[in-house]
């Protein structure tokens, strides 16, 4: 009986241990990325492995999110003989919500268990440990690149995400079901304000880059060194990323838009 | 040397400074490097080589890219004059034609010769081998164990070896250190511990199954576990 | 060479996610340079203001003019005081310009309509419209259509 509660409590102390442990981490790591030739390079390498490399999944998924968003929209708003306003309901809805959040979790999904599956294999390998026996700090050659890449990258993401999802819904809307063009802009720009929804979507899409990546980039450096080791920490890492971009977002919109 | 899981690794990563010890001095060239700070650990460890059991090549980079990287980082030499380097250091562990294939096209000698190429490129004084027999075959193995001691005689390295391969380790070392338990059971040059009256020490040069660390573990009395 | 076509890309993905943030920024949100324009304040005092909010649409004969910036209560006289913004090269709104609260389309958002007068002389910084028409309600439409039917 007793045995539990101990082992509860060491769980705590251990979770909070880690979370302390992760924050130094990223402090570490956001500091750690110098203004060297050598370290841009590495830094534009990783943003083409964390965001280029997401394009794919992210504009397919903005296209389909976008077309569902204008036939779903269209139908509950033709009851009400507002079809005109699709244009603002889909805008409005990628822009503030699903662009940063949607795009944040195919991210976490995707970049994210990448990135943790290469750190804890370069830490299995003792690579890590080999950079650090040559005097290189692994955490900022190896870890810091890869936190900023993710950070920089996710905001550009998510705003092509939106972007290609509105055109969705401009296929559909306007080209299939027959919304005039006209006032499906027209709607739109009324309704859409660029500081409050586009960017209040951004700085979502920034804090949740940050998050994601430093949740990837840690799990895998604190990873077992073994092969188990490495899939319980991709696991973790887009449980993790998910649960808190949830979170976060519902923190974030109730700030940002409590005024509505 | 010891059997598995005494520590013997443990004490090649205090020695490196990976590891802080929770008590006690670790001295290395004079100083004690327990109570250093990162600065001072990594003015110290441009003298220091390791080689990992893994090899431990960055998988992104090729060969030559893995020799020259302690080069680039800790030195200011021009390109040329690291391309030189990197090369002789290749030629010494015979992969110089190899220098443009990755990592993961080498066999596993072939890693190993390249990291030992890697340890060896800024020249220095120490060298720290974990386990750099461990899983090689024969050729591979001869290969290695004739350069270690080649290498530490000709650029005149203190190297320190952790490994349980018994007679290759014996065959180059100078002085060894039997570990076990944590504590030290026997050192001293080779021969005269092939001679140790010790029965642990005797039981692990020989390699006897059964002696001081015994062959069953502990279970209940063999009949009645049957019977009843 | 390999590492130059990453960087090529890499170049490409930014370029594409600037420009995908500039078409949120102007397509969709109307963001515009002319959002930079000059403007000067004029006010106008509303019985009910039906649902008008900051950020709606001041125009004159469906043109935009200007924007609602801000939404008090005058205590004094208990009707809702709306502050406009309208652009600089717009000045010449009559001052007998009447201002009223007007929907876009049935369910659409509520926007103040200015129409124009006669009179010579014009709104400045800081004028106030008398005349303005408050927002249709509905309950009392259908209230006074009931009551008028009911007194025949």
């Amino acid at each position: 009986m007793l045995d539990f509660f101990v082992k509860k409590g060491q769980a705590t102390i251990d979770f909070v241990s880690s979370l302390g442990r992760s924050g130094i981490f990223l402090i570490r790591a956001i500091f750690g990325l110098s203004f060297s030739l050598k370290s841009l390079s590495g830094l534009i390498k990783q943003i083409y492995y964390v965001g280029v490399l997401s394009l794919v999944i992210i504009v397919i998924s903005g296209l389909f999110i976008g077309m569902v968003l204008g036939l779903q929209g269209y139908s509950i708003l033709i009851d009400y003989g507002s079809e005109q306003a699709i244009g603002q309901m889909v805008a409005l809805t990628l822009v503030r919500e699903l662009g940063p959040v949607v795009a944040a979790l195919l991210f976490a999904g995707r970049a994210g268990s990448a990135l943790t599956a290469e750190i804890g294999l370069m830490k299995a390998t003792e690579q890590l440990s080999s950079m650090e026996m040559m005097g290189v700090d692994p955490i900022k050659r190896v870890i810091a690149p890869r936190l900023w890449a993710g950070f920089i990258s996710l905001p550009l993401l998510a705003a092509i995400f939106s972007a290609v999802g509105i055109f969705g819904g401009l296929l559909v809307g306007v080209d299939w079901l027959g919304v005039y063009e006209g006032s499906f802009w027209a709607n739109m720009q009324q309704s859409v304000d660029f500081q409050e929804d586009v960017l209040n979507g951004m700085i979502k899409a920034i804090v949740f880059g940050l998050v994601c990546t430093w949740i990837a980039v840690y799990q895998g450096y604190d990873s077992i060194p073994t092969s188990e080791g490495i899939s319980i920490a991709t696991t973790k890492t887009v449980v993790y990323s998910s649960l808190s971009v949830l979170g976060l977002d519902f923190i974030l919109t109730a700030v940002m838009f409590s005024s509505i | 040397m010891g059997p598995s899981g005494t520590g013997k690794t443990t004490l090649l990563r205090l020695i490196g400074g990976q590891l802080k010890p929770e008590k006690g001095d670790i001295v290395l060239d004079g100083n004690n490097i327990a109570h250093f700070n990162r600065k001072e650990l990594f003015e110290m460890r441009k003298k220091m080589g390791m080689l990992f059991q893994s090899g431990a090549l960055f998988s992104d980079l090729s060969v030559f890219e893995n020799v020259a990287f302690p080069l680039r980082e800790h030195t200011k030499l021009p390109e040329d004059m690291i391309r030189d380097i990197v090369l002789l250091k290749l030629n010494a562990v015979g992969l110089r034609g190899a220098r443009d294939l990755m990592p993961a096209e080498l066999s596993g000698g072939m890693t190993r010769r390249v990291a030992l190429a890697r340890t060896i490129a800024l020249d220095p004084e120490l060298v720290l081998y974990d386990e750099p027999f461990a899983g090689q075959d024969p050729i591979a193995m001869g290969v290695l164990v004739q350069l270690i001691r080649l290498l530490n005689d000709a650029l005149g390295l203190t190297s320190v070896l952790v490994s349980h391969d018994i007679p290759e380790a014996l065959s180059i070392c100078d002085h060894a250190v039997i570990l076990a338990d944590g504590v030290v059971i026997g050192e001293g040059p080779p021969g005269d511990l092939k001679q140790s009256g010790s029965p642990l020490v005797r039981q692990f040069l020989n390699g006897l199954p059964d002696g001081p660390v015994p062959f069953h573990y502990p279970a209940n009395d063999f009949q009645t576990d049957l019977i009843g | 060479m390999y590492s130059r076509y990453i960087e090529a890309v890499v170049g490409v993905f930014i370029i594409v996610g600037f420009i995908a943030l500039g078409f949120l920024a102007i397509q969709v949100s109307g963001l515009s340079m002319d959002s930079q324009k000059e403007t000067y304040r004029i006010y106008a005092q509303f019985d009910d203001l039906g649902g008008l909010s900051v950020r709606g649409q001041v125009s004159v004969a469906g043109v935009t003019v200007g924007k609602v910036s801000a939404i008090s209560l005058d205590k004094k006289a208990y009707r809702a005081l709306v502050e406009m913004e309208i652009y600089k090269s717009v000045d010449n709104l009559s001052i007998d310009t009447v201002a009223s609260i007007q929907t876009a389309g049935l369910l659409g958002e509520k926007f103040v309509g200015l129409s124009v007068g006669g009179d010579p002389d014009v709104l400045a910084d800081g004028d106030t419209i008398f005349d303005t028409q408050s927002a249709l309600n509905l309950e009392k439409l259908i209230g006074a259509f009931a009551s008028s039917r009911s007194s025949l």
